[in-house]
Parts: C-alpha cells; structure tokens; sequence
C-alpha cells in the first residue's frame, strides 16, 4: 500500500535546516492497521503529512499504492488524497459553518460525484457513525466524541484505500476514545489500511503492529504482524 | 457547482455578508445613476450650437460721450471691423447662442392676441438681430432660401415694438409651425404683430442662448441692428488666428472711437465654457464619486476576504488535506464573493430603481434607460471578482499541512 | 484609565498601519465629500437675514395672461410691473418699501489719462439700506428729500470705492457717472449675502452691483432692467407705455411692523387687484402671495437641483465609507479575541472591553474626520475650479467645521458601535483553550 525508502524532509529557514526524517524507510501492507508512535518533536507529524501528500518530502521515494507520488503535481496530489486517503485529525478539523451533512460532503465534492451518489455516500457514512439521525445539526451542537465520529464519517465517505489518523484520540476523553477506537478498528477489519499517530501506549497496543520513530528515523521495524501484542510503552 | 453549501456557510456568519452586500447595494445604485446622469450631460454638452464656435468672438461697446451717434457708430465700427485684415466677416448681434442672456418671443402661423391665444398655439423661439452679415459670421448653413439683402436691415429703438418683414428661422422651428411643407415664403406671427412676417431662409441649426431650454434649437433671425445703451458684436476670423484678432479688434475699435467703453471681449470658448460649466461640473464631481466608491467598495471587498482568509486557514488547510486542488480553494473564494455581490446586486437593483424614482419625482429626472442597470450590475460583478484575487491566491497558497496542525 | 486606553489604542493602531490606514481614509473620504457638498448646500440654502425673516416680505401680484400662468403649475410672476410697484409705494401699507432693478453706466474718472469705465447699478427707492440693513463703512444712504428732489446721488460699493477713491471716505465727493456728476452719500462695507436674496431673478448667486443708484433716476433717464423684463403681451410704444403695460421688470419688497401684519398687507394687495380687476387688468383669478424670506428663497428654487443630488450622492458615499470602516473595524477587533479573552478572563469587564475598543473606534473617528476636513477643504477648491463663479458658495466656515469633527466622531463612533459590541461578547475562558 505504502512504501517509503531513503525518503527525507528537510525544513529550512533563511538561518538553519531542520532534519525532520532521515533516511526513512517504511513498508505499510494493504489492510495493516498500524500505529506511530515516537516521543514529541520525533518526525510523527512530518511522517503523516508525508505520507498524507500534505507535503512534499525532500529526497528518496515514495510509492502510495505502486505511484510514485514524487513525481505528481499538486494537482495530482490533490486527486490522489481525494481519492484513495481518509483523513482523521486530533481537533476534528470539521467546517463550523457546515452542518454533518455538508462536512461529509466536502471532500465529495471535491471528487466531483453526482448530487445522488453523494447523498447516498454520506447517509451512509453518518449511519455508519451513528449519527444518521442528527445530519443537519452543526458540529458545535455535538461533544468531541460524536464531532470526531462526524470526521470518520467524512473520510469514510470517500472509501478510502489508506485511512491517516492523527492523535484520533488525543481531544477525547476515554470512553469516548475507547468509541472511536473500536470504530476504526471494524473499519479496518473491513479492509481499510489504517496508520494512525499517537503517544498513547494503551491505543498503539491495540494496533496490529508498531512503528516508533525517533529523531526522524524508524526504529523499530517490525516486520511481522502482531496481533494486538502489548509494546512497551516508550517516552 | 458549490454554491449552496457556500450559501448556507454564509448563513451562518452573516454580519460580513451584510456589510458587503450593503456597500454593493448602494455601489450599484449610485453608480448607475450616476452613468445615466453623466451620459445625459455629455450629450447635452455635446449638442453644436450650429455656429463656427472655434473662429469667433464678442466684444461691446458702450457709450458714454453726451451726443453720442449710435446709428453711425455702429456703421463705423462695422466697416473698420470689417476691413481689419484677417476678420472674415463681423454683425451687431444682439445676444449671443449659449450666452444664458436673450429675447424670447412666441411666433405662431396666425396673428396672436394676448388675451385669447393658448400657450399652445405659438412657438417660443429666441431671437437674434443682425444685419446681413449675421448669417456668414456666425457661421450657419442656410438649407433652403436666402440671407437678408441689405436694403431689408432697419434700425431698432430702445423701445420701438414692431418686427421686420423678413425672418431666417432654424428647421427645428420651421418643422414645428410649418410640419408638412416647406417654411420659406409662409408668413409667420410674432406677439402684438398683425401684419407678420416672412420667412426668407431657414437655416440648419442654431442654438439659442439659454442652453437648458426645452426649445433650445428654435431660433430666428430678424434683419435689424439695434441701437441700445450698448452694441455687441460678434467677429469672426480663422480659428488659429483668434487670439490674436481678439487683441488687435479691441484695439482698434478703442482707437477709431474714444467716446465709448469697449468692452466684453470672449471668445467662444469662454462662452461654452461658462455655459456648461455647471453640467461639467456635475460630469466631474460624479465621475470622482463612482471612482471613489469602486476603490472603496473593492478596499472593502479586499479587507474583507482577507479577513476570511485569515479566519479559515485551518479550513482552507483541511479543504486542502481533504482533496481541494488550490483552484477550488480560489474557487471557493471567487463563487463565495460572487453569491454576497449578487445579494447586494439584489437589493442594490431595487435601490438603482428607488433613487431613480426619487430623482425623478423631486427633480424631474428621466427614468433611468434599462440597460444601466445590468452594466452597472456586470462592473460591481466585475470589481467584487477583482478585489477578491488577492486574498483568494493567498488562501489557495495555505499549505494542506495546517490541517494537522495543533494550533 | 482613558489615558490606559488611549495609549492601548494607539498601540494597536501601530500594529497594523495599512489597516487603520484604510479606515481612516474611508472616514476621510466620506467625510470630505458630504461635508464638500453639504458646505455649497448650507451656503446656498441659508437665509442671510433670519432675524427679519418675519418682517420682509415679496408682494406678487398675478398680472398674468389670462391662458397661462407666469410659470408651472400657478405661479404669479416673481417681478412687479411699474404700476403696481408705485401703486404699493403710494399706499403707505407698508413700512419700508423697496422697488429696484439693475441697469449699467459707463463712469468717467476726473483724471482722463484713465479710461472709462463700465458699473452695475441698482437704481432702487431709498427705503432698500435700512430694509436690508446694509453695512455702511463711510456715510450712509440718501435722504428722503434728496430722492424726492431727484438729486443725483450714489451709494458705492466697497470695491467701487476703492478703484474710484483708492478707499479714502469719499462722502461728499463727486463722480461722473452716465455722463452727470453724482454725490456719492455712503460707502457700503463688506456686504454679499448668499443667496442674494434682495434680487434673485437675476441669479441668486450674482455679486451684488457697483453702486446704488435713486430708482427715480432710472425712471428719468427712462431705462428698462438689464436683466429681466417679462412680458406677456405687447407693451406699446414709448416709454410711457412701458410703464403703464403689463411687463414685469421691478423688484419689490416691503417691509412690515411685525409678523401680524402679514394678513393685513395680503389683504390690502387683494383689495387693490379687486380694485385693477374692475379697471380690465388682472385677468387671471385671485393669486396674490406675501411670502416671507424663507419661504421666497424656496419658493424660487434657490438651490440648485444638481447640489441636492451632489448631497443625496455624497452622503450615500458616506454610508459606503462607513460600513467599510465598520467592517474593517470588526475584523481588526476580532482578530484580537485571544487578546480580549485574556483581559477578560483577567478580570475586565464588558464595560472596560467596551471602552477600550470604543476609545479605539474614536481615535479612527477624530483622525478620519481631520483627514476629512482638509480632503473638503480640498474638494470646496475643486469646486470653486469646477463651477467658476461662486467663490462664496465653496467656503468652509466655522460652523461647518465643527460640523465636519461633529459628524466624523459620530460617524466613526457609529461605526465602532457594532464591532465594540462584538468585541465584548468574546467569552473570557473559551479563548484561553487553544483550538
């Protein structure tokens, strides 16, 4: 599904560089469901807007389901995360403006589907959520829980291959994480390749394997698939 | 293509929206009237008076000497003025076309009698008494007909009442007595006059001296020179050479005859000039607003976006991480002002109309043409789509990577 | 604690120059344009002298033709005829009474090196310098007896005087005026009221003649007005017929005790047409009118259709101007919520939040409205290049100034209301929660 090698990000300013990943090397199968971890400042979130197309990465490859994505233009990035990448972020990123319906329908319109097809996509994805009934409410009506589920349901709408989720969790109190947990999970049991960013040990555990990056590089490859193995917690 | 959605984000938030619809809305319907206004004071500036404007010019000459020969005076002044080298020809004139000074009279096809007549059955027409120069000098074409002879000039006294034989009258009048034949040779009536008058030549066009009249091409001409407490004349010379002939005609007419004030020296430019100046004026404070107001109203449209812009960056980044290519970002932006400039356009048609109906009421305005509107409709349109590339190429550049953001 | 804000709002006015910059140029701009159009409007609709306002009065009498009014819809002409201009003098109804029209002389100065030159006269009854309460600098007007005694006599203008006298007190002095020498009795001072309401149907915004001149002169020298002289019917040859024919050319005013009067010298006028009806004349029915300064001045239509559009526009431009200021305003305020949220949650209350951005809307206000002056100042000059003819009808008086400060702070305080407002409601804790 994903393949990253050599694959490096620089940041610079007129002053200093920054080696946000080094020598980068990943291999995510389709229908993995795995987790990121690393302590802050580690290359996580340059890891997820590299491999989300939200950046370009400086030099080595990167093939999102066999394309080469450095050679695509923006437009074609565009496209390309339209088409074959779901995004959950940590504070929800949904449109105040927008009531659910419309915020599913973002990206949806984005993808140019016919007004039918696009109804049909988000009723779907808000039943699917649980949220089915309350579509023309504004995201300021509903708690964090049901607003993160609300932004699964956008990018599950699209039917996503590669599903990013960044600290899905991170607003939201436990019970409402062990919720959005579990729906992520079925959504990968039903063929959805989930990467998913966290510092929360408890939730990379229930992930299928673990990825820890430190100072921009893997650490830990693992190359088998553990199934719901506890890790070790890791700073 | 995303127009409700847009709509419906807007709905939300609507005090910007308001503030811009507001400012389009008056935009429009000053501008629209003004345009309208504009265009009529163009055309009327730009009516031909019908005289040769570029090649001539007036001066007066006012006696003050006990005894002074008026008669004379003039018969000498015209001679000299006459033999002066480069005059082409000159005539005493008693008022001038777009001077705002004149005589009006009625002229009717039968004779007018003050008492029974109807406002309707005489023609107010301007007239102008000059000699049988009057007709070269001032430059106007005679369509039909002739000029005065000489022998038909008479002299007109301070307070003599009746009117010569002979009349020149402009189409425009001739069309309005006679509307079916020809003017020349018809007889035509002036106020208190039974025995009237015969119309000898219809010219053209010449315009009369006030030029917000209604009947502003009804002039005529009478062959008379009048012998007032002041004589006007009117020069004309090759336009290049006016200047010049302005300085050495007021000269000479000082030299020949010390007994009077020559004075009243303009040439035609002066005359037009201060005959529209008012119109002009008007034309230009109007054409300051709607420049002032589209600057304004795009400054508005700019600082308002911008202000958006800056509000949504998060949006603009999720949009983007979501699948937005920056064309639709810059879309967004354009269809977004698009909807709040076509809400203002709404209200502003109705305003366009509100402010013409008043202008019309209160000032007898002329109903606004239709396509003032939907022009001034297509420039707001125009503008608003104008002001809001800055701000929209701004939001278009906002990374997707401010979607994972934390702040 | 003001001087706390004020300082607060210069600090974020600083911050974002191109920001205050507009608004204050939008203020500016709005301003200087109602305040330009609103100064030639001011000046072309005030009454020069409210204080008779109740006491000077317009005789007119409808002389008319029988088959149209003097003018749309039933207006009696604006002009008296002679006989019914001596007919008022003759009756003693009023107290003051002023019958006057203009003409031109040529004036020869004692020194014949200096060409002739031309004046514009009034030639009006004595009564017009007490009526009108013309400023003299030097004497005064003519006596009774010397316009009974048809002396020549002159009153000269300030201007007049100082190209003919070089300035000097020149009462007593002699001036060859039409070819007679004339005593000049008084000196006028500075004097042009706006609108010249004593004459307006020869332009309301006219400089006022040379000199002044006995009417009875005019008459003597048998002389019509060189502006206006209506007829509606032929007046018949000779002088003598002119005076006696039904052509209006005089200006008349009458002065009366009080306010109280009024109905009684309307009545004497109807009494009087009644009188002229059984006589042939006056054919028209009854339209007589008495009006009032006021009440002439609008009744003339003084002002100029062009400058009542010029203020409706400008002010229209105004309102644009400031729902820009007010959206500007409102975006600035907002885009300082974390700012606000924090002195709230520190303990400021709306009241504090309130004026701290009001006293920032204010400041916009004073220095919009200073911009506004001078861009009126500006545009008053444009006006004066533009229309030629009336300087005083495009000069900033006092009273207009402060208008113009008055109406930029109101318009700018009018404008900060509604983003001041929206600035207070900002919840003290939600700001203080990063998003």
């Amino acid at each position: 599904m994903l393949t990253m090698q050599h694959l490096s990000k620089v940041y610079r300013t007129h002053l200093i560089e920054t080696h946000a990943l080094r020598d980068f090397n990943l291999h995510v199968s389709e229908g993995e469901f795995v987790a990121v971890t690393g302590p802050s400042g580690s290359g996580k979130t340059t890891f997820l807007n590299l491999a989300g197309l939200l950046e370009t990465h400086s030099s080595g490859t990167y093939l999102l389901d066999g394309v080469d994505v450095s050679k695509l233009d923006d437009n074609a990035r565009s496209r390309l995360r339209n088409e074959k990448i779901g995004f959950i972020f940590q504070s929800f990123n949904l449109i105040p403006d927008l009531n659910l319906f419309d915020n599913v329908d973002v990206p949806l319109r984005y993808r140019k589907f016919p007004a039918a097809e696009r109804k049909r996509r988000i009723e779907h994805a808000l039943t699917r959520v649980g949220l089915g009934s309350r579509m023309r409410h504004y995201p300021s009506e509903l708690s964090g829980g049901q607003q993160q589920r609300v932004a699964i349901a956008r990018a599950l709408a699209g039917e996503p291959r590669l599903l990013l989720a960044d600290e899905p969790t991170g607003n939201l109190d436990s019970l409402m994480a062990r919720g959005v947990m579990e729906l992520m999970e079925e959504i990968n049991a039903q063929g959805t390749t989930i990467i998913m960013v966290t510092h929360d040990p408890e939730l990379a555990a229930r992930a299928q394997r673990n990825v820890h990056i430190i100072d921009g590089q893997v650490t830990d490859l693992g190359d088998e698939p553990r199934l719901r193995e506890p890790v070790a917690a890791v700073g | 293509m995303e127009i409700r959605p847009i709509f419906s984000a807007l709905m939300r938030n609507k005090t910007g929206l308001v503030l811009i619809a507001l400012q389009v809305a008056i935009t429009l319907a000053i501008v629209t009237n003004s345009l309208f206004i504009i265009k009529e004071r163009i055309e009327l500036m730009n009516r031909p008076s019908g005289i040769d404007e570029a090649g001539l010019f007036t001066v007066s000459s006012l006696p003050f000497a006990p005894g002074f020969d008026r008669a004379g005076s003039i018969t000498q002044d015209l001679a000299t003025l006459r033999a002066i080298p480069g005059v082409i020809d000159a005539t005493p004139i008693n008022n001038l076309p777009l001077s705002g000074g004149g005589w009006g009279e009625g002229m009717s096809t039968k004779p007018i009698d003050p008492n029974t007549s109807k406002p309707e059955d005489s023609k107010g027409t301007t007239i102008y008494m000059v000699d049988d120069h009057g007709v070269n000098t001032l430059g106007v074409n005679i369509v039909e007909g002739r000029n005065f002879n000489p022998d038909e000039i008479t002299d007109r006294n301070e307070r003599d009442n009746g009117w010569p034989q002979q009349v020149i009258i402009t189409q425009a009048l001739a069309k309005e007595l006679f509307p079916d034949e020809s003017a020349v040779g018809k007889r035509v009536f002036m106020s208190n006059d039974s025995t009237g008058s015969v119309v000898v030549g219809v010219l053209e066009r010449l315009q009369a001296p006030w030029v917000n009249w209604n009947g502003v091409e009804r002039a005529t001409l009478v062959p008379q020179r009048v012998l007032w407490s002041s004589t006007r004349y009117l020069v004309r010379v090759k336009p290049a050479e006016r200047d010049a002939m302005m300085k050495t005609v007021e000269a000479k007419l000082g030299e020949i005859n010390t007994g009077r004030i020559v004075r009243g020296l303009r040439d035609y430019g002066e005359i037009r000039k201060s005959a529209y100046s008012r119109d002009n004026a008007m034309t230009v404070i109007l054409i300051s607003v709607i420049v002032g107001l589209l600057v304004i109203t795009g400054l508005g449209i700019i600082g308002m976006a911008s202000f958006w812009v800056t509000q949504r960056v998060k949006q603009i980044g999720t949009r983007r991480a979501l699948g937005a290519r920056k064309f639709d970002i810059l879309r967004y932006f354009q269809v977004e002002n698009f909807i709040i400039t076509s809400i203002g356009l709404a209200a502003g048609i109705l305003l366009s109309y509100g402010f013409n109906i008043w202008l019309m009421q209160v000032f007898d305005a002329e109903r606004l043409a239709w396509y003032y509107v939907p022009i001034g409709a297509v420039c707001v349109w125009a503008l608003g789509q104008l002001a809001v590339v800055g701000p929209a190429t701004r939001a278009a550049r906002v990374s997707p990577s401010v979607a994972t953001r934390s702040v | 604690m003001f001087a706390y804000y004020l300082r607060l709002a210069v600090l974020s006015l600083k911050r974002n120059k191109v920001l205050t910059g507009l608004m204050v140029a939008a203020i500016g701009l709005g301003i200087g344009a109602s305040m330009t159009s609103l100064t030639v409007f001011y000046l072309m609709s005030g009454n020069p002298i409210p204080h008779k306002n109740d006491v000077l009065f317009v005789p007119q009498l409808d002389n008319w033709s029988p088959n149209q009014p003097f003018d749309e819809p039933n207006e009696p002409p604006n002009m008296l005829t002679y006989r019914d201009a001596m007919a008022i003098v003759e009756s003693k109804q009023a107290k003051r009474v002023a019958i006057a029209f203009t003409n031109f002389f040529p004036v020869e100065p004692d020194n014949k090196e200096i060409k002739p030159e031309m004046v514009t006269s009034r030639l009006t009854t004595g009564d017009f310098f007490a009526m009108f309460e013309t400023p003299f600098r030097y004497g005064g007007g003519w006596s009774a007896q010397q316009e009974a005694d048809d002396q020549r006599v002159v009153v000269l203008s300030k201007a007049t005087n100082e190209k003919f006298f070089g300035g000097s007190d020149s009462v007593g002095k002699r001036m060859r005026i039409n070819g007679e020498e004339f005593t000049v009795t008084g000196v006028l001072d500075d004097w042009q009221p706006t609108p010249k309401f004593f004459d307006i149907t020869s332009g309301p915004f006219e400089e006022n003649e040379d000199v002044y001149m006995p009417f009875r002169y005019g008459i003597e020298k048998e002389l019509q007005s060189s502006s206006n002289n209506n007829c509606w019917k032929d007046a018949g040859d000779g002088y003598q017929a002119w005076l006696e024919s039904e052509c209006v050319w005089l200006v008349g005013w009458v002065e009366l005790e009080n306010a109280g009067d009024h109905d009684r010298f309307l009545g004497w006028m109807n009494s009087y047409v009644e009188e002229q009806k059984k006589l042939g004349r006056f054919p028209r029915p009854m339209n007589n009118r008495l009006d009032n300064v006021g009440q002439w001045l609008e009744n003339q239509k003084v002002v100029r259709r062009d400058t009542q559009v010029q203020v409706a526009l400008s002010f229209g431009f105004l309102a644009v101007c400031l729902i820009n200021t007010v959206g500007m305003l409102l975006a600035k305020f907002l885009g300082r919520s974390g700012e606000i949220g924090l002195r709230r949650a520190l303990g400021a209350s709306k009241r504090q939040v309130f004026a701290q951005f009001l006293t920032e809307a204010a400041i916009v206000g004073v220095a919009g409205g200073l911009l506004g002056l001078v861009l009126a100042w500006a545009g008053l000059a444009g006006v004066r290049q533009l229309y030629g003819e009336f300087e005083r009808l495009s000069q900033l008086d006092v009273p207009m100034v402060l208008t113009a400060i008055g109406l930029a702070i109101a318009s700018a305080i009018v404008a900060g209301l509604l983003p001041t407002w929206r600035a207070c409601q900002v919840a003290p804790a939600v700001q203080l929660k990063s998003h």
